[in-house]
């Protein structure tokens, strides 16, 4: 039982290189993106900040599987045609952003006016406020929502399953269903996304102590 | 400080992403080798268009498309599609794909073929195009061994299980005179699942296509289970292609004739199933 346990984690890990690519890929669109979203939500143009919010609709309000699919097949009928990994990329990428746009929006709101007031008056500019005032402040009162977000992303990679790439829980199904043996090598499958949630946990606590000051 | 730690974070994260993107590359392609044999290539000359075939399939599918410990492909339709592939004179390239998009992924062009136990159906007509048959099945029904169940009469009150979405699901519907008999019909997501719900003792009787079925029996101990002798009806696999690509259907068709005439499907068939069950 244990040996045939310990088998399927060392089959199941061969998807750890599709996980791992979508989960990395996908932190490395959404998060400069986020930015972008969060900053465009914030803004004072009318028209901006109402297509921010329409992203953010359309990109939270509908369920990331389908989104994976409508790039990957509906996007080619207008000419757009992506590969399967760059097509699981692109939507988790387009999706996160959304999230981490929120997230950012409320970091970045959550600093009172008077700092801005107070840092004018002592000469600072624009980009010295937010690199020194806002942004230490708003990354650390961000930290744990941003980490409940990187945790889910882990789980939410088994999505790629609609394009039909070779992740974790991909492959455990597919050795479930020759060995006649779904539960166990669904279990294996569980260890490996625990291993790789508990490295992350343990990599936000340490950032958070990092950023850790008095307020 | 922080600066070089995010520094470190971030090369550390861009190594992982490229290694990953490359080690994957080569997992899901796997091209098979095409020997082109002296004797078969005059039926390759036929005015086909194509450098490769890339043949859609579900590669979690045993015993008919699977991969085995190491990651390589295996199984009957596997094996069929090598064969078929040296007799047109064409590599096949194996692309997985999920099941429930495979003719989505065949009117996009990421497939030229379906294959892997794929079942004539009137439905499937009026969107695909089908080879010859090259597989007969049959929608049987397995209970426990110590089970009283011995004819599809005696389904009458009882708990059945079939895969979601599977052709047997509609071999059930279509005997709506037995189907309204049961006390429940639960449809899981793999025949494997059925298979513990039954043992379990939930579930009474699967309903589920004789090949697949009797391959996971014989994993799970075929003494175990008994398959009944009535059965739901019996439906033929075939090969899926595109409607308007008549040229690649003929030479899929041809390749079909010549794997049996020249007893390839029997030799295939014996391996997997013990029997022959593949069309004369």
């Amino acid at each position: 039982m244990l040996g045939a346990l310990l088998g399927y984690i060392v089959e199941v890990s061969r998807g750890l290189g599709v996980t791992l690519s979508v989960f990395f890929m996908t932190l490395a669109i959404s998060l400069p993106l986020g930015i972008i979203v969060a900053v465009c939500r914030l803004s004072k143009n009318k028209i901006i900040c109402n297509a921010a919010k329409f992203y953010i609709w359309v990109l939270r309000g509908t369920p990331l599987m389908l989104q994976i699919a409508l790039v990957f097949f509906g996007l080619p009928s207008i000419g757009i045609t992506f590969d399967r990994l760059p097509a699981a990329y692109m939507a988790c990428g387009l999706n996160y952003a959304a999230y981490f746009g929120e997230i950012f929006r409320s970091g970045i709101q959550s600093i009172e006016r008077g700092q801005r007031e107070a840092a004018n008056i002592l000469g600072f500019q624009t980009i010295q406020f937010y690199r020194f005032i806002l942004l230490p402040q708003a990354i650390k009162r961000t930290l744990p929502a941003i980490g409940n977000e990187v945790i889910t992303l882990v789980k939410d990679t088994s999505l790629v399953y609609v394009v039909a790439v070779n992740d974790i829980l991909r492959v455990a199904k597919g050795a479930g269903g020759r060995d006649a043996n779904t539960l166990l090598a669904y279990v294996a499958a569980g260890i490996l996304y625990l291993a790789m949630t508990y490295i992350i946990t343990k990599l936000f606590e340490v950032i958070e102590k990092k950023v850790q000051y008095e307020e | 400080m922080k600066k070089r730690i995010l520094g470190l974070c971030m090369a550390a994260i861009m190594t992982v992403a490229m290694s990953a993107c490359s080690s994957n590359t080569q997992t899901t392609q796997q091209p098979v080798e095409n020997t082109e044999e002296t004797t078969q290539t005059e039926q390759g000359d036929t005015a086909l268009s194509y450098d490769k075939i890339v043949v859609g399939l579900d590669d979690t599918f045993a015993p008919l498309g699977f991969r085995d410990e190491e990651g390589n492909l295996q199984g009957v339709d596997v094996e069929l599609m090598e064969a078929a592939s040296e007799i047109i004179g064409i590599p096949f390239e194996l692309q997985p794909i999920d099941w429930s998009m495979k003719e989505t992924e065949l009117a996009n062009k990421n497939i030229d073929l379906i294959w892997n136990g794929y079942t004539i159906t009137e439905e499937r007509k009026e969107k695909v195009a089908f080879s010859q048959p090259y597989l007969n099945n049959r929608q049987v029904v397995v209970t426990m061994a110590d089970s009283d169940i011995n004819t599809l009469a005696d389904l009458a009150g009882k708990t059945v299980a079939a895969q979601a979405e599977s052709s047997a699901v509609d071999a059930i519907n279509s005997k709506p005179e037995i189907a309204e008999t049961f006390a429940d019909l639960g449809e899981f997501e793999t025949n494997d699942q059925c298979l513990i719900d039954l043992e379990a003792g939930r579930t009474d009787a699967v309903v589920a296509d004789e090949v697949i079925i009797r391959y996971y029996v014989s994993k799970k101990g075929a003494e175990n289970y008994k398959i009944l002798e009535e059965d739901f009806g019996t439906e033929q696999y075939a090969v899926g292609v595109r409607q308007e690509d008549t040229a690649l259907l003929e030479a899929v068709n041809a390749a079909l004739d010549t794997l049996k005439e020249n007893g390839t499907t029997k030799t295939i068939s014996e391996k997997w199933f013990g029997s022959d069950i593949i069309m004369e």
